[in-house]
């Protein structure tokens, strides 16, 4: 009895901590300066452009079927003439503890060695059970089969798939540039170093308000932004232990009549 | 069927079908459809990219930028890390610069007018005749001994195409080569011209400085060099030191650059420049201008009291005093005027009033300040040029004064006022011809349709305007081969010359822009000292210069002070608010109209990536709006996404109603860049083009449009077109996800961690 109490003991806790891995290879972060982001959106149309995110029309956009994995978020407090505005980007936070994965029933999402929630397009059978899981409202669905019309297809990146109906996506931290820069340093007999790899995100935003790296490596720029005490997590209390850091905006807190 | 039927069909098939397959081998060549790899080219590698550094031209910032390239094809864009302006960042615009070059709505080859004008129907030509049709135009009006009457209307071309065009158009007999957009910052040069007596726009040094004092500067999204500004601006908020420095906006209606403001001053439309001479009367009332001209800028500024002001600028009194403290206390603090100041009808003396500002509290020549930048740029002259302009332009054509136009690159019909009838005036005209990649409003116009390569696939360089402090010259490449039947805009002019013969042909005897513009680079390295010290031999030179994009000396230079006289700026400051068409009764609400962050003066619009990305500050995508407040709208019983007609004394449009808590109750506000009536699928008939229905007004010394000049009313109507917003709420409903920390509790925690 005991030895089965034991048995029930260990499987709950497996399910409770769905990263099988005790030890990750890299840990990819992401560190967002909101005091520094002013919402212009560039990562945005970079991550289209990176990504192949087909463009849906007016119509589909009505119906929240607007493809971008990364959004700015834009919320705003008070009136007239006393408005504060506020920008988030929001992308993929690769949880550690993914709502997503627990809900697959095919095993298309699941956590990788680099700490990496990621989405395999081949397994997945567009049961849309992450979509539903999903915390912040990232995964985007297609929910036809989207055309990029001639000959605008020819700017799509070789590097990344494209997708059909029936398939769920989301933001990859555009693994294809982690792989590629991985294979590159393996090539050359050498690990990652931090600023080899750069979201298309990162690598655009015109104020540098995203940074990207290793956590695990202690030098890296991202965990050494990673220990400001402006850190926090998005919806944290969720328990969700995402891979996205965000630093808070400085603002006055109250009314801002007279700065 | 009888089965021998049957086989004789399935036999005629095979027998078709085969000699088919030999017809099309014998037509095409076998390596057509295969690239040779046994011999592969230089820079294809299947699978592996090549990038080329070039410039993108979607603003007039003058970017660097690198291009990624696989297998012949342009894949993405990213910013050329080597770069002073772009730093290696890009913005949306440029971003979407891959989709001008694969656009489907491309024109693709030269193309005559068969029908009558403006309606649509063109032949497809050869190159050769479409250039000599142009060629025998031009000689014709030579025969006639009128080559004045030729007009040359362009974008902003800087740099060596500039002085093709030019070099052009004198051998051939004509001045009149106009250089027209929307956004062309002529005010901002006439006034740092008047006031400070510099010819280019300075580098405003926001990275460094700690109180960014900004009347209606949108550098987020639009003004002047918004990737090189929203850079220092993320240094200037978090930056090595640790202090952060302070943005206050001062506008109408916040803009992105204003929702990231500490702090909103809303004055009244038309009131800024009084705002900031009320500030200025302070700084020297109150003993900060330690000038030897302190008693001439006190006489000079004495009418503008802040009380005074505070009724007029709709700002408190107790404010307008904070402001010239702040501003005059923090120190390094900088102050600048943007697009919504400069488009007023007295648009320059509020640019005036800013150059005021940061000569008294002597931010001029200072790191964090404004610093001039060397007048000679390295080749070429200043583009400061206001005796003509687009309306003088409009004039000479309905004045029957202008016999053939050629125009390049930039769109009148689309970015001028119905008032001021520029589309009644071409059709005066008797040739035109237009060299555009696309079908926009005004190459609808045109009898001869010259295809032009973009960006990406053509030669050229620019110089940055502003620079940086020190000049920056940025090379375009072409980073793909052309994919239409398309030609650069250099090439086009030099095979004109040749058609045209004579003295345009002795001036111009290049046979391919690439060599004219390898020769002007030759002429610059050998009277450029720093140039010729950085490379052995001019290949040498031309090669690094393609590598790393461009040349910029290493060091910067130092920017020297200059002084704003009270002498010279008295004829240009104003006493009175901007004028706004329209009585207040019957006209109620003021209009404001921008460019778009995406669009631009319009020429955004055809790109889907753009159309699709929410508008920063509405979320609204693919189509336009206007922003009121929601309780100027509540009383007009408006509702969100409702249709209202926009009207002014000089037309009205439709819009859809966005409620915006950022807005003045008594503004209403536009932005401009929909609302095409050609321009490709993506772009037409798409929202409505504010621009339409402004009074044909203009600054009397540059005779710049004045954008925000009119008042409107706003009435209910029907539509079958719905807005189209990706937001849901606005509000956060207390779930904490953009989360804040007081300035105070900042400056404590960098204390404790420092």
């Amino acid at each position: 009895m005991a030895g089965l109490l034991a048995r029930i003991a260990e499987r709950w806790n497996i399910h409770r901590e769905p990263g099988f891995f005790k030890k990750l290879d890299h840990k990819w972060t992401m560190v967002i300066d909101l005091d520094k982001c002013n919402g212009c959106g560039a990562c945005v149309t970079s991550c289209y452009a990176e990504n192949n995110l087909p463009v849906v029309g007016k119509e589909e956009c009505g119906v929240s079927r607007a493809f971008s994995w990364l959004r700015i978020e834009r919320y705003v407090e008070g009136e007239y003439p006393d408005v504060k505005v506020k920008f988030i980007p929001v992308m993929c936070q690769h949880c550690s503890k993914a709502p997503c994965e627990t809900g697959c029933p095919v095993y298309a999402t699941y956590h990788n060695q680099d700490g990496l929630n990621v989405q395999v397009y081949n397994r997945c059978v567009g049961t849309f059970t992450c979509a539903t899981y999903c915390t912040y409202d990232v995964r985007r669905f297609n929910w036809r089969t989207y055309k990029f019309e001639q000959p605008l297809d020819q700017q799509l990146n070789p590097d990344v798939s494209v997708r059909e109906m029936g398939i769920m996506e989301k933001c990859t931290f555009c693994i294809q540039r982690i792989r590629a820069a991985k294979d590159k340093a393996k090539d050359e007999g050498k690990t990652v170093e931090d600023g080899d790899i750069q979201t298309a995100c990162v690598q655009t935003c015109p104020t540098g308000a995203m940074t990207f790296g290793d956590l695990q490596d202690a030098d890296s720029k991202v965990a050494k932004l990673a220990k400001s005490p402006r850190r926090y997590k998005l919806l944290e209390e969720l328990n969700t232990d995402p891979s996205v850091i965000y630093l808070k905006r400085v603002m006055k807190e109250g009314p801002s009549k007279h700065g | 069927m009888k089965r021998r039927n049957f086989l004789k069909i399935i036999g005629a098939g095979g027998v078709g079908s085969g000699l088919g397959y030999l017809f099309g081998k014998a037509n095409k060549p076998p390596t057509s459809e295969l690239i040779p790899y046994l011999i592969p080219p230089e820079d294809i590698v299947p699978g592996v990219a090549s990038w080329y550094s070039s410039l993108c031209t979607q603003c007039n910032a003058g970017c660097g930028i690198i291009v990624k390239t696989m297998e012949g094809r342009a894949k993405k864009i990213e910013g050329n890390p080597l770069h002073p302006v772009s730093k290696g960042k890009v913005c949306s615009r440029g971003q979407a610069s891959l989709q001008a070059l694969y656009n489907p709505d491309r024109i693709k080859s030269p193309l005559k007018r068969t029908g009558d004008r403006g309606k649509g129907s063109y032949e497809e030509i050869s190159w050769d005749e479409a250039i000599s049709i142009l060629s025998r135009n031009l000689i014709a009006l030579g025969e006639k001994d009128e080559n004045d009457r030729l007009h040359f209307l362009t974008s902003l071309t800087r740099g060596s195409l500039n002085r093709l065009i030019n070099d052009f158009m004198t051998s051939y007999g004509s001045p009149n080569h106009l250089q027209y957009e929307l956004i062309q910052n002529k005010n901002l040069l006439f006034a740092n011209n008047a006031s400070m007596g510099i010819q280019t726009i300075p580098h405003y040094d926001i990275a460094n400085t700690k109180y960014l004092l900004s009347f209606g500067a949108d550098f987020a999204s639009t003004w002047l060099s918004p990737v090189n500004y929203s850079s220092a601006y993320g240094q200037m908020r978090q930056g090595e030191d640790g202090i952060r420095g302070r943005l206050i906006q001062v506008e109408p209606r916040l803009s992105l650059t204003g929702a990231n403001a500490d702090e909103w001053v809303p004055a009244k439309p038309g009131t800024e420049s009084i705002l900031a001479l009320a500030i200025a009367h302070l700084i020297v009332k109150e003993g900060h201008y330690k000038g030897a001209d302190g008693a001439a800028w006190k006489a000079l500024l004495s009418e503008y009291s802040p009380k005074r002001a505070a009724s007029i600028t709709d700002i408190a009194e107790e404010r307008i005093h904070h402001l010239a403290k702040d501003f005059v206390k923090t120190r390094p603090s900088l102050a600048i005027g943007g697009e919504s100041l400069a488009r007023y009808e007295n648009g320059v003396s509020g640019l005036v009033a800013v150059n005021i500002l940061n000569h008294l509290a002597g931010n001029i020549g200072k790191k964090g300040g404004v610093i001039p930048n060397t007048a000679e740029p390295l080749t070429g002259k200043s583009t400061l040029e206001s005796k003509n302009s687009i309306a003088s332009l409009a004039q000479a054509a309905s004045d029957s004064k202008i016999k053939t136009l050629l125009v390049y690159n930039t769109n009148p019909v689309f970015t001028t006022p119905n008032a001021m009838k520029m589309k009644e005036s071409l059709q005066k005209i008797p040739f035109i011809a237009s060299f555009s990649s696309f079908m926009d409003e005004t190459t609808a116009m045109a009898d001869l349709i010259l295809p032009v390569h973009t960006s990406l696939e053509d030669w050229g360089d620019d110089f940055a305007e502003p620079a940086v402090g020190y000049p920056v010259a940025t090379i375009m490449q072409p980073a793909v081969s052309p994919t239409l039947n398309t030609m650069g805009i250099g090439d086009i002019i030099l095979s004109l010359a040749k058609g045209v013969g004579g003295k345009v042909k002795d001036k111009l005897p290049w046979n391919g822009f690439s060599d004219y513009l390898k020769d002007a680079w030759k002429d610059s390295y050998s009277k450029n000292k720093a140039m010729s010290a950085s490379a052995l031999t001019f290949d040498g030179f031309w090669n690094e210069l393609l590598a790393r994009g461009g040349w910029w000396p290493s060091e910067r230079a130092n920017g020297k002070a200059v002084a704003v006289s009270p002498n010279a700026v008295e004829s240009h400051i104003s006493k009175t608010p901007s004028h706004f068409e329209g009585n207040e009764s019957e006209y109620p609400l003021y209009l404001t109209t921008y460019p778009h962050s995406h669009y631009l003066d319009g020429r955004g619009a055809n790109l889907p990536w753009l159309q699709e990305m929410p508008d920063p500050m509405t979320s609204v995508v693919w189509g336009s709006w206007i922003e009121v407040n929601p309780k100027t709208a509540a009383k007009m019983g408006i509702k969100e996404g409702d249709t209202v007609t926009v009207e002014s004394p000089y037309g009205k449009i439709k819009a859809h109603a966005y409620l915006a808590p950022g807005i003045r109750p008594d503004t209403v506000s536009m932005p401009i860049g929909q609302g095409h009536a050609s321009y490709g699928r993506y772009a037409k008939d798409r929202g409505s083009n504010p621009i339409e229905i402004l009074p044909f007004k203009k600054d009397a010394n540059t005779l710049e449009l004045a954008l925000n000049s009119t008042r409107v009313r706003l009435s209910r109507t029907a539509s079958s077109d719905k807005m189209v917003k990706i937001e849901g709420s606005t509000r956060e409903l207390g779930r904490n996800i953009v989360q804040t920390i007081s300035p105070d509790k900042f400056n404590k925690m960098n204390k404790e961690t420092a």
